[in-house]
């Protein structure tokens, strides 16, 4: 079943799959397409609350399908600002559009400087989808 | 990895994972997608990973007798009945299917434990005159469940289907195969589970030309719903939620037990405890938000341990949490207020007695509309 896994150009991304999105100020997180395909339907997120610090590829909450748990890790440290309400009523965004409507929170981060060089761009998470590691 | 006759269409279409030693599909579509075809409409499921054993000869219903704790020789000939395998304990070595035939009884035991049960089978067949054939790998075996399974099966069965009550099946040719159709299933549904005899590893292709045919009016689908469709139903699954250190009383399971019956393995232990107070019972659980896993606690408002999860899964249809669980009796009145530990936070639920569908609506009990 070969699926193809668009990685959208100007993100940031995890090797646990996390996406982040740099704004001025503020940075918007997902989970890539990848992961919402391997998941399967997600049906149940826990998120942080709107407030809460947190630290980079530490865990902010776990993403459900029917079948499978899996932890959150945050691209970047920071505090919480936002988080996508729809989710809860809706955890199918994540499947059907992982980049846009399905966005899982937002953060301020604390020290972007340093810690955005130890995220990897999409060229080289595409490299890293190919790989046989992930 | 073994394979089933079906595997080359699993590998164009599906989402491969391992499964007591076969590469069995996950999913094709998604897990949900399937799951509601089967409540609502028609599913087809590949379980030719089932171990298929047949019993016959002089003394294959002696030897029936003394497996099972369900009178097997009350069953007529065309019946198919739920039992247990026990050990002398009363533990259970595995849940399976019996279908009495013209001929003897044909077993469909699960995949898992296919060794053990040869094994516990020819171990206490000493003495008998019982030929004991595992069908298995010669054979095709395909479910097909949902309230339009019957539609699903017919164009392909060269009888009527509605002849065919549950917990019965009948021989009949199923597109270019002989058939043993079965009016069975794991999901909580009506339908049949086929097994095609002239169709197997050597020679997959009149199995692969059944489910085409059958694709066409019922969703393949795979593992993932299997599992969510046999919680949702309350139906236990050998190796979570039953073990042979389970009895069949506290896993609710007593009625396979013929009342009166003596002279089967483990007979005597059930015989014992029967009367005996349970220290834990099996029950359902549903949660008022969040996912129970097996494994987690169940406890009481005062945050006492009383039980643990044995399967836990999401309904597509009440879109909760839903677990079967084992519970201290103390605790598992019906509507009694529990949580459950999620990753050290608890979830609120409400014991319940599955299946956790409204079965006005679905099920194989469901209203017919």
């Amino acid at each position: 079943m070969e699926a193809n896994h668009g990685v959208p150009e100007g993100l940031y991304y995890t090797k646990e799959h996390e996406w982040a999105r740099i704004g001025p100020g503020s940075v918007s997180v997902g989970i890539t397409e990848y992961a919402a395909k391997t998941l399967n339907d997600v049906v149940y997120l826990s998120l942080p609350s709107v407030g809460q610090d947190v630290e980079q590829l530490g865990t902010f909450g776990t993403v459900e399908s029917i079948k499978a748990v899996s932890e959150l890790y945050a691209p970047l440290s920071g505090k919480v600002t936002k988080v996508n309400s729809e989710l809860s009523n809706h955890p199918e965004l994540v499947n059907k559009s992982p980049y846009q409507d399905g966005w899982i929170i937002e953060i301020t981060p604390s020290n972007l400087a340093n810690e955005k060089g130890r995220l990897l761009d999409s060229k080289q998470y595409t490299d890293f989808l190919a790989s046989p590691d992930h | 990895m073994k394979q089933t006759p079906l595997h080359d269409y699993h590998v164009k279409h599906g989402k491969l994972a391992e499964f007591a030693g076969y590469e069995m599909p996950l999913w094709y579509t998604s897990i949900l997608e399937e799951h509601l075809a089967v409540r609502n409409k028609a599913g087809i499921f590949d379980v030719s990973h089932m171990g298929r054993v047949a019993l016959d000869g002089p003394d294959a219903p002696k030897l029936v007798e003394l497996l099972v704790p369900t009178s097997a020789s009350s069953q007529a000939p065309g019946k198919s009945f739920y039992t247990l395998l026990l050990n002398q304990k009363g533990g259970i070595i595995d849940d399976l299917i019996v279908m009495r035939t013209e001929l003897g009884y044909l077993l469909v035991i699960n995949a898992a434990n296919k060794s053990k049960d040869l094994a516990h089978i020819q171990a206490n067949s000493e003495g008998y005159d019982v030929n004991i054939n595992d069908i298995t790998d010669s054979t095709t075996m395909i479910a097909v469940q949902g309230p339009e399974a019957t539609q699903a099966l017919q164009p392909l069965a060269s009888i009527e289907l509605s002849q065919i009550k549950r917990y019965t099946h009948v021989n009949a040719m199923v597109g270019d195969s002989r058939a043993t159709i079965t009016r069975t299933g794991y999901t909580g549904e009506d339908g049949f589970e086929v097994i095609l005899l002239d169709t197997g590893l050597q020679d997959g292709s009149v199995a692969t030309a059944v489910w085409a045919d059958l694709s066409t009016r019922a969703k393949p689908s795979g593992l993932g719903a299997r599992d969510s469709l046999r919680v949702e139903a309350g139906l236990p699954l050998y190796g979570s939620d039953i073990d042979d250190t389970t009895n069949p009383f506290e896993a609710e399971l007593s009625w396979v037990v013929t009342k009166g019956k003596t002279g089967y393995i483990g007979g005597e232990s059930l015989a014992s405890f029967s009367n005996a107070p349970l220290s834990r019972v099996r029950r359902g659980i549903v949660l008022d938000e969040k996912i129970p896993r097996h494994g987690f606690a169940v406890t009481d408002s005062q945050n006492e341990v009383i039980g643990t999860v044995t399967s836990g899964s999401f309904s597509p249809i009440l879109k909760k949490g839903i677990a079967l669980a084992y519970v201290e009796p103390a605790h598992s009145g019906i509507g009694e207020a529990v949580d459950v530990m999620v990753r050290d936070s608890p979830a609120h639920g409400a014991i319940t007695k599955p299946p956790f569908y409204d079965e006005k609506f679905f099920g194989w009990k469901r209203l017919k509309q």
